[in-house]
């Protein structure tokens, strides 16, 4: 086998034409999942059984399964259902691009959902206490000493997720969309030259999560610094 | 005339008993045998399809007699170059890099693309001398085969249109059938085997003649034989432009498909 580094050095400048979909998928994905999360929380820590029960199993269905079967089942699975194509869904759902959008949403939202109860749960009953013995109502204690405390708690996992999803868009290729990976493919199937192209995308994925990486580091250093101070 | 003579002759030879007569040869045919509807075995067991039928019919026409050999596809240069058989009527496309090695007879069988889509949707995408009008393609959604010839076609003639690029041939159909893209082009015949003849292809049609474009789809199917055979190649083309002109090719089409797989006028190529 011939390794051509030049082809590398050709294919890179193309594979970045689809950055701009890679990014519109992270970050829409990455917002609306985050909103999702919450809401899921909220669910989750009200104590309600009829609140609880169907969040439990939502997470446990989309922590459960591989995201590409989400996808494939979101994409290929729904149109066969007359109702959903003439649902008030159906213009994003023809998408290639809604689809994607719904089920990284979908998947992020169950784990991000997860990582932000561990940050709750994590957050010393000793302040909630005296919280409550400051007089702060439960809404009061959530929103100025709880949540707080969990987001800076849940910094470096969600940092895992948000880089996790980052690859995850990497399927959407697989329904259509020229995203980083979908031209990549595309090239592939063109010049028969696998080990080049997916190496250049690798090298420009690995770039992507140094600067993600590093944004959350910074982030974490600058929410501790009252922490970091006092030790 | 001289079909009917061969025939007459054949049934006296068969009449007389006699095994051979002096002239008549034998040729030896590779094929996969595997390969439907153009060369397989029928319920019956007998070799059957458009291959076999095009074998045949160039038999009868030249005199000669056939013996069929069922040979696998990654095998069957090999085995014709090393005198296996004669001839190889199987399907296979004529291509720059296998001139190198045999020759081919003009083509049986065309490649071409064709565009599905909605019964009725009153698209009007090609105009009547079979050319593409391209601002009747804005707005349309196309789906096509990643890296196919048909996406090459669609780049270098319509690159304008909005193109959906799928993995696999069946996801074609399936978004289609969902209404993500308003038409797709493939191989006629594989849409008309795969799709348009089964269920859910029942609201669905060719919506453009076949796109005939070698510099695209190549030259098409042809019959192989080893090089230096000149005399048999033009005995075998001779053969084939008596059976596209006689309506004999099209009427071995007709039994699988629709519509005529071959070339209907007889241009010679090359």
């Amino acid at each position: 086998m011939s390794f051509d580094f030049a082809l590398i050095v050709d294919s890179i400048p193309k594979i970045l034409t689809g950055i701009g979909l890679t990014f519109q998928l992270l970050f829409l994905s990455a917002v609306l999942g985050l909103a999702l999360a919450i809401i899921l929380l909220l669910m989750r820590i009200s104590g309600r059984w009829y609140l609880v029960a169907p969040t439990m199993v939502y997470i446990y269905i989309f922590r459960g399964t591989p995201i590409l079967v989400q996808i494939f089942i979101i994409y290929y699975g729904l149109p066969q259902l007359e109702f959903v194509r003439d649902s008030i869904f159906w213009p994003i759902l023809r998408e290639a691009f809604g689809c994607a959008i719904v089920a990284l949403t979908l998947n992020t939202g169950a784990y991000v959902s997860e990582i932000l109860r561990g940050g709750v749960l994590g957050v010393d009953r000793g302040l909630k206490e005296a919280g409550a013995a400051l007089g702060l109502s439960a809404r009061h204690r959530f929103i100025y000493v709880t949540a707080p405390i969990a987001i800076r708690l849940c910094l470096p996992a969600y940092s895992n997720d948000v880089i996790s999803l980052m690859k995850s868009t990497a399927l959407a290729s697989t329904i259509t969309l020229l995203d980083m990976m979908g031209i990549a493919r595309t090239i592939v199937a063109e010049t028969y030259a696998p080990y080049e192209i997916f190496i250049s995308v690798m090298v420009v994925y690995l770039i992507l999560t140094w600067i993600i990486q590093r944004g959350f580091g910074w982030m974490e250093k600058r929410m501790s610094r009252h922490v970091r101070s006092e030790a | 005339m001289k079909k009917a003579f061969t025939l007459l002759a054949a049934f006296a030879v068969l009449a007389l008993g006699v095994p051979q007569t002096a002239s008549a040869e034998t040729l030896r045919v590779g094929m996969e045998c595997t390969y439907a509807p153009f060369n397989f075995k029928n319920a019956n067991g007998e070799l059957d399809g458009y291959d076999v039928d095009v074998a045949k019919g160039v038999a009868e026409i030249i005199g000669a007699d056939l013996e069929f050999v069922c040979q696998q596809w990654d095998g069957m240069i090999p085995a014709l170059l090393a005198n296996k058989f004669d001839l190889v009527v199987a399907s296979m496309s004529i291509t720059d890099s296998r001139l190198k090695k045999m020759d081919f007879s003009q083509p049986y069988r065309i490649s071409v693309g064709r565009l599905v889509g909605k019964k009725n949707a009153g698209l009007n995408l090609f105009d009547d001398a079979g050319k593409p009008i391209a601002a009747n393609f804005a707005g349309v959604k196309v789906g096509l085969e990643r890296a196919s010839t048909y996406a090459s076609w669609f780049e270098a003639v319509l690159p304008d249109a909005e193109v959906a690029l799928y993995d696999d041939n069946e996801s074609l159909y399936l978004d289609l059938v969902n209404g993500r893209t308003d038409i797709i082009m493939t191989n006629p015949m594989k849409a008309y085997l795969r799709f348009l003849s089964k269920d859910d292809g029942a609201g669905f049609e060719f919506v453009s003649p076949q796109v005939d474009e070698r510099k695209f789809f190549g030259i098409g199917v042809g019959i192989g034989l080893r090089q230096g055979n000149d005399a048999l190649k033009g005995r075998l083309n001779g053969a084939l432009k008596t059976l596209t002109e006689d309506g004999s090719l099209e009427k071995y089409a007709l039994k699988y498909f629709p519509f005529a797989i071959h070339n209907e006028k007889w241009i010679p190529v090359q």
